[in-house]
């Protein structure tokens, strides 16, 4: 069968590097906008830094779509793409950020990958 | 060419000035008792101040002083200082649109929201989503959600009410949602989203909702009998119904309500009559009738005297306008106020062009292209505005300072110290409100004209019809090239040459279409793709700047035949354009004459042509002036 000719792996997808502490709100909207623009997210608990951007950074690294997604305690988010300098994020959001701004953020990381003025 | 004679006077310094709408010029020359002339500098600087006004005299003296700068001299040894006569024209520039979609009824949603949900084509009654628990089943309903809802509580809320088996067959959301509603639904259905307006949706109505497939373009709402079809419409009202069809060509997704007086129109508004007045006749032309009947009717009244829009409607007014306008920028301190009476167009440029404009009555912030007419005019000013600032001049430097020549003449004399160039020989100077052609014909005489529109017209076409609303923006996708920002890491140039950065490119631009200005690419905001702001921009130059081209080249050439010119050298700031000389070489082409861009005095390209144009009617009037007592 042709799909077996190469190796599975993981599917390609945004990923979400979230803190265990991470309000599950954020994380809800977050996905929500990336699922609006049609790109799959894989979400992964991430013990250990509390950084959206260093996240964010790390989840892009290993995408295979190159872009990820940081959730640190507090609810701050972070979106990276595998090329950024890490000190270099597409979009960064405060931990008091609206809903409308966390949509955003999954929005953006989608249009990254679809290659859309993020908007 | 350097010649200085000991026995005589010895050798004079005199410094050109032209002082133009942006950039005021100066050159340096000394000049023998002979009339031989020994350029020395140039200089260029910002003019300050409007034109014409004693504003200039800073940047004047800006230009002379690094002039002399260049050259080593001081600012003592200036003999004379030659400033332009100012070019006695001003434009002006006014923009009307002709048509309108006005929707009188709520009827139509044709908006193209980035997401939408599903697919196909759903019709039944508007339910507000709140008020699906009490919907009786059987009945096809299109469920209206508010902004603010969850997606999950409208999925859920549409799941409950389709296994109580009520035929919910579509949904009209508020927010951006579509696609989330959708896939956590156990019946797919078509879902329209981003409707901003969705209080405005009429409920209890008869509505079709529907959404084409990815990268196709809906097929039913768009056909007027498609619509009958779905409305059950009988000849008379799917005639009245077209317009709505229209509308909604080329979108993804779309809303149609029945109400019982819905209808979009599709009206032209009265804009009014314009009459020109010249060669000994008086003709009128509709301004619906477009800009190729106007510049026709234009044409046949060369000379124009005046031009005037018939009183109380869209044109009166235009005029109206810039009149007004004329007559502030006219008056000068110290002298009484022109009457606006006394103002006279003498010049008309029409052209077509669209105006996006949002449809009133639209719940979505749809937008239709809207057909337009701008119009450039231009008036005659019989005042000398350059005296004030040849005064003042004149005191600070402690020189004499002359008003010498004609611009057009001026520019012409600096025209022919392009290397390649001769008797006879046309300049067009490419300016911001106006374009002005001048011949030099090879027995010496000088014929001048001035046409309405130009650069600042490019900018304003470029403004509407991309919708920019922004000056600056409309002002940097004129005068540098496009690009699109494909990654991060490159940008693809508008000839397709893909470029590498080192540095990674701010967010704003990605994946944008953007201007490479100087201080870096700056995003279009736009949805436009590369290729159609291209379009826009390039054919808003060839509206402008071929169409007066060939317009004042006429004006000025043997018969107004076109072959007879022999020299034709593009001037002015415009000229520097990137393409704008390329634009006007090519509608020149077959009419053989020789075009390019100035290259004046060998070094300055299409500058300073006025100010070195100026030196040498100087040097002239010297040599007439030695040779004549020594005869």
């Amino acid at each position: 069968m042709p799909g077996e000719l190469t190796a599975p792996g993981p599917r390609p997808a945004v990923l979400v590097y979230r803190h265990p502490a991470a309000p599950a709100s954020v994380l809800r909207q977050v996905c929500a906008g990336v699922e609006e623009e049609g790109v799959p997210t894989d979400v992964t608990d991430v013990p250990g830094p509390d950084d959206a951007t260093a996240l964010a950074h790390a989840a892009a690294g290993e995408s295979r779509l190159g872009v990820g997604i940081g959730l640190d305690a507090a609810g701050a988010a972070a979106v990276h793409h595998g090329t950024l300098p890490e000190q270099a994020p597409v979009l960064t959001t405060p931990a008091q950020a609206l809903p409308s701004d966390w949509r955003r953020v999954g929005r953006v990381a989608a249009r990254v990958v679809k290659h859309l003025p993020l908007v | 060419m350097t010649t200085v004679d000991p026995g005589r006077s010895p050798a004079r310094l005199v410094v050109g000035v032209d002082i133009g709408n942006s950039t005021t010029e100066a050159c340096l020359a000394s000049i023998g008792p002979d009339g031989s002339i020994t350029y020395l500098a140039t200089d260029l600087t910002r003019t300050t101040g409007v034109k014409g006004t004693p504003d200039n005299t800073a940047g004047a003296l800006t230009a002379v002083r690094g002039a002399l700068e260049r050259a080593g001299r001081r600012v003592g040894e200036v003999h004379t200082v030659l400033l332009n006569e100012a070019t006695p024209v001003i434009s002006g520039l006014a923009m009307e649109t002709i048509t309108e979609t006005i929707i009188t009824e709520s009827t139509m949603i044709g908006h193209n929201p980035a997401t939408p949900g599903g697919e196909g084509l759903g019709v039944g009654t508007t339910v507000p989503v709140g008020a699906l628990p009490e919907q009786a089943p059987g009945q096809p309903v299109v469920c209206v959600v508010p902004a603010g809802a969850d997606f999950d509580d409208v999925a859920a809320a549409v799941n409950a009410a389709v296994r109580r088996g009520v035929d919910v067959v579509a949904a009209v959301l508020a927010g951006d949602d579509a696609v989330l509603v959708t896939n956590r639904l156990d019946r797919p259905i078509p879902v329209v989203d981003e409707v901003a307006a969705v209080e405005r949706v009429p409920l209890g109505m008869l509505a079709a909702v529907e959404v084409a497939a990815p990268g196709r373009t809906i097929r039913t709402l768009s056909n007027s009998y498609g619509l009958a079809t779905v409305f059950e419409l009988d000849p008379a009202q799917t005639r009245q119904v077209s317009p709505v069809a229209r509308a909604l060509t080329g979108n993804r997704s779309a809303v149609v309500v029945r109400t019982p007086t819905g209808d979009v129109t599709d009206r032209r508004i009265p804009v009014g009559e314009l009459v020109l007045r010249g060669a000994g006749k008086t003709l009128r032309v509709d301004v619906d009738a477009g800009a190729e009947a106007i510049m026709d009717t234009v044409a046949r009244v060369q000379p124009l005297d005046d031009a005037h829009g018939e009183p109380g409607t869209h044109v009166g007014g235009m005029l109206a306008q810039v009149r007004d306008t004329m007559a502030d920028v006219m008056d000068v301190a110290g002298q009484p106020d022109v009457p606006v009476s006394e103002i006279a167009i003498r010049d008309v440029l029409a052209v077509d062009t669209f105006v996006p404009a949002e449809v009133r009555g639209g719940l979505a912030g749809e937008v239709a292209l809207e057909n337009a007419v701008a119009l450039a005019a231009m008036v005659r000013t019989s005042r000398s505005r350059m005296q004030l600032v040849a005064d003042l001049v004149s005191e600070q430097l402690g020189a004499a300072a002359e008003i010498g020549g004609v611009e057009g003449e001026m520019a012409v004399g600096g025209a022919l110290t392009t290397p390649g160039v001769d008797r006879p020989v046309a300049v067009l100077d490419l300016g911001g409100g106006s374009t002005d052609a001048a011949l030099l014909t090879r027995e010496g005489e000088c014929t001048a004209v001035h046409v309405a529109g130009a650069g600042e017209l490019v900018t304003k076409l470029i403004d509407s019809e991309l919708a920019l609303d922004d000056r600056e923006t409309a002002e940097s996708v004129k005068r540098f090239p496009l690009a699109k920002v494909e990654s991060f890491f490159h940008v693809r140039h508008e000839d397709g040459t893909v470029q590498f950065s080192d540095q990674p490119l701010p967010p704003h631009v990605f994946a944008r279409v953007v201007v490479l200005t100087p201080d870096g690419p700056a995003p279009v905001p736009t949805w436009h793709g590369l290729d159609h702001v291209r379009r826009v921009r390039r054919e808003a130059k060839r509206r402008v700047f071929v169409v007066n081209a060939l317009r004042a080249l006429r004006q000025v050439a043997p018969g107004a035949n076109l072959r007879a010119l022999d020299f034709v050298v593009l001037l002015g700031g415009s000229a520097l354009d990137f393409e704008i000389p390329d634009l006007i070489a090519d509608a020149l082409a077959p009419h053989g004459v020789v075009c390019g861009t100035g290259n004046v005095l060998g070094t300055e390209g299409p500058r300073n042509a006025v100010a070195s144009g100026l030196v040498r009617a100087h040097a002239a009037v010297l040599a007439e002036g030695a040779r004549c007592p020594a005869s």
